[in-house]
């Protein structure tokens, strides 16, 4: 291409990229959004630890049974109350996500200071003085353990703990007794029943299970539901809103152009096809912006969860790739559409056989996440322009490597498709950007692509 | 003469309609041409096809010796049907223009700037392009196509819609434009702004070419041959009296003149004709008839209008 024609190239690409990105409608909702969700993403564990007060005081305990204090002072010990606080009912933190342990050390260290003391009594005639007491906001709480409760086994499902707590009580403190007065009560009916409970507990303490996949080379991978299902899905529909809304963006303005009849004027200047790529190349300026704010954020959004490993560089070099090509089908198709008609309107029925055939992937994710070396996902891999969709599903489908030369394929096809779909879409956007009227049928579009 | 625009045996369809038919027309360098026609007649069509906006399907077109899409920078083109980027302030619509017609970026805001100023539009830079008046909008889509100074400028229907202070100042610029040595070819469906500005006229009606040559050759080609006596004391008789004069084949009373029109018989010299009214009674105002591009026009399209046309909206 002469240097001439490249500068309008680059003219026409830099005002479509500076007339949508420099929009209130673009920053508000492309930019500002997703730089919230990324500023709201960081500030949960500092806002948690902020409204998380330091626990200061006595929760009274009415130990009916006589059998329970020593569980007690146990299982609500300060230390012990610290790791249950972070999480609800004082769960591990799931041991299936890689990196849990370091996210369970992160989330204890936001945990609130805790001075905690706790007062006993066996005699029920306290009840009333400590219920006023709790009242009276002096105490945390007020628990009643009854002596039907430790028995082995329990007398009646009556024989329940009942804990009394203030109404300004935080529901997370609440939990926390509510789980070590629990555990209290189990250790004490098992001492009653003449057994130990380290013994016990260890006993009941499920193994976990390394789910390995063994690949045909022999390779193994690490089973990991994220990594199965969700990442491949996020990476997919990442691609999805990223070409689309760009694509949308080129279909607006290519109408636009027609409507305010500035086109004629700019094609007195451009050849059609200098047009095409410049809108082409801008709106792919948006898309990357889109896409380095919404990757940007699902990234980080992994390494704060300590799954940043999930995501390889060669990952992001291959859906990167795919990207290009995902974005080339649909600025093409979106470009060709908007010449060829007069409004948004009579788009969509150009538009919808196409949006149709970009659904499936979204309607296959599940299927092809689950067996992404199967014979559906390797069919649709094939099929312009779901190309670069399920491909972005499969090879982001980590536990299950995808053969290098489906990947190679899919690129050089997908990218031959491109091609193909470039030098169709050229024909109609010559041909449609000078008609008014009448938007074209299905079969006049093939006619223009065989006359232009 | 050099021809800035040569078509040879140009045809273009649309579907089964021929828009333009077999049509061959040089416009010569240095010119300011009118191409003039009906409505629906294919000047818009011929001349996006001289833009290389749209390609022939028979025929040739060369513009500034050399393939159209290659001359694209030389030429100005201010098509019918004009618009804007509505929400592109003026200055950055103008400089982006002139980017894409080849200017380069130093000094082009100061050009743009004095351009305004020429056309009275210095304080709209800043504006919103939907903010203009639809005459100043006008004018901002004139500057676009002139501002890099084409050799070749091309105005389809310019003075449409502006109203009389603008067209003048339009008119005025175009004059401007032809006498600094450019080559301007403006079609309008309005003869006397052709007749006015344009040393060289070509009608085309339904496609076709039917007429292509420069004024004075119009002048003389379709020369009425009839003279205009206005007698002092006008009254209706006048006319038998005139009527009988020698070198008059024929005379008739025209009441909102106030005077009659002579038929010269052929063969006969006018300027004796005249003389012989003169003499034959007292006059307020002799004159020639001159031929104007509307009565040429009315005669050539007339010509060609089908019976229901001519005596409708023809």
């Amino acid at each position: 291409m002469a240097d001439g024609a490249t500068r309008k190239v680059l003219a026409i690409a830099a005002r479509e990229f500076r007339h949508t990105v420099l929009t209130k409608g673009f920053i508000l909702g492309a930019i500002a959004v997703p730089a919230l969700m990324f500023v709201a993403f960081l500030a949960v564990g500092w806002l948690a630890k902020s409204t998380m007060a330091p626990i200061s005081g006595t929760l009274a305990v009415l130990d009916r049974s006589g059998r329970a204090e020593p569980f007690v002072r146990d299982e609500l010990s300060s230390q012990r109350l610290s790791r249950l606080l972070p999480y609800d009912g004082g769960k591990e933190a799931p041991a299936m996500l890689p990196g849990g342990e370091d996210a369970m050390a992160q989330a204890a260290a936001l945990a609130p200071k805790i001075d905690l003391s706790l007062e006993f009594s066996t005699d029920p005639a306290d009840e009333e003085a400590l219920r006023a007491r709790v009242r009276d906001g002096a105490l945390l709480g007020l628990a009643i353990v009854p002596p039907a409760a430790v028995e082995p086994p329990p007398a009646s499902r009556d024989a329940r703990v009942t804990l009394i707590v203030p109404s300004n009580s935080p529901p997370r403190l609440t939990t926390a007794f509510e789980r070590g007065l629990e555990r209290s009560v189990v250790k004490a009916r098992v001492q009653a029943s003449g057994n130990d409970w380290a013994t016990l507990d260890a006993i009941m303490d499920p193994p976990s299970t390394d789910v390995r996949r063994l690949g045909a080379d022999g390779t193994e991978a690490a089973e990991s539901v994220v990594a199965k299902t969700l990442l491949p899905m996020g990476f997919m529909m990442l691609l999805w809103v990223c070409t689309f809304t760009s694509g949308q963006y080129l279909l607006t303005s290519t109408i636009e152009e027609k409507s305010s009849k500035v086109m004629e004027v700019v094609l007195s200047a451009v050849s059609p096809m200098q047009l095409l790529g410049g809108k082409i190349l801008g709106f792919a300026a948006v898309s990357a912006v889109m896409l380095g704010m919404y990757g940007g954020l699902g990234i980080a959004g992994l390494q704060a969860a300590s799954m940043g490993d999930l995501v390889s560089p060669g990952l992001l070099v291959l859906l990167g790739v795919y990207f290009v090509m995902a974005y080339a089908f649909v600025a093409i198709m979106m470009a060709s559409v908007g010449s060829a008609v007069n409004d948004l309107r009579e788009a969509q029925s150009l538009v919808t056989p196409a949006m149709l055939v970009l659904m499936v992937p979204l309607i296959l994710w599940l299927p092809i996440s689950e067996q992404p070396n199967g014979m559906l996902a390797v069919v649709m891999s094939f099929v312009p322009p779901a190309t670069p969709f399920v491909m972005a599903l499969r090879v982001a489908a980590s536990s299950e490597p995808i053969a290098a030369w489906q990947v190679a394929a899919s690129i050089v096809w997908g990218f031959a498709c491109v091609a193909a779909f470039l030098w169709a879409g050229a024909k109609v956007f010559r041909v449609g950007v000078l008609m008014q009227g009448k938007p074209p049928t299905p079969r006049e579009l093939l006619r223009w692509i065989r006359m232009a | 003469m050099t021809a800035a625009v040569r078509l040879s045996h140009v045809t273009k369809r649309f579907g089964r309609t021929e828009a333009v038919r077999d049509v061959s027309l040089e416009v010569p360098a240095g010119s300011l041409t009118g191409f003039i026609g009906p409505n629906g007649a294919g000047k818009s069509t011929t001349i996006r096809m001289i833009m290389s906006i749209i390609h022939p399907d028979a025929g040739t077109v060369e513009v500034l010796g050399a393939d159209a899409i290659a001359a694209k920078d030389r030429i100005g083109y201010l098509p019918e049907e004009r618009g804007l980027y509505r929400r592109m302030r003026v200055m950055e619509f103008l400089c982006y223009m002139a980017t894409l017609k080849g200017m380069p970026s130093g000094g082009l805001r100061a050009t743009v700037r004095e351009w305004l100023e020429r056309v009275q539009l210095g304080e709209a830079a800043r504006k919103r392009c939907q903010e203009l008046s639809k005459g100043q909008q006008q004018k901002v889509q004139f500057i676009a196509a002139v501002i890099h100074e084409p050799e070749l400028i091309i105005l389809d229907e310019p003075f449409s819609g502006l109203d009389p202070v603008n067209a003048r100042l339009l008119n005025r610029l175009i004059r401007d434009l032809h006498r600094a040595g450019r080559t301007i070819l403006f079609s309008t469906h309005v003869m006397h702004q052709a007749e006015q500005l344009c040393d060289r006229i070509v009608l085309i009606n339904r496609g076709e070419k039917i007429l292509d040559a420069d004024m004075p050759e119009i002048h003389a080609r379709f020369d009425p041959r009839s003279v205009l006596v206005e007698p002092a004391e006008p009254h209706a008789a006048a006319a038998d009296a005139l009527g009988r004069l020698p070198g008059v084949t024929a005379a008739q009373w025209v009441e909102e003149r106030r005077g009659a029109e002579l038929s010269v018989a052929p063969g006969a010299d006018p300027q004796e004709v005249m003389a012989a009214a003169i003499g034959a009674m007292r006059v307020r105002h002799v004159s020639l008839r001159r031929t104007t591009l509307d009565d040429v026009f009315v005669e050539l399209v007339g010509e060609h209008l089908p019976p229901s046309e001519e005596s409708g909206n023809g």
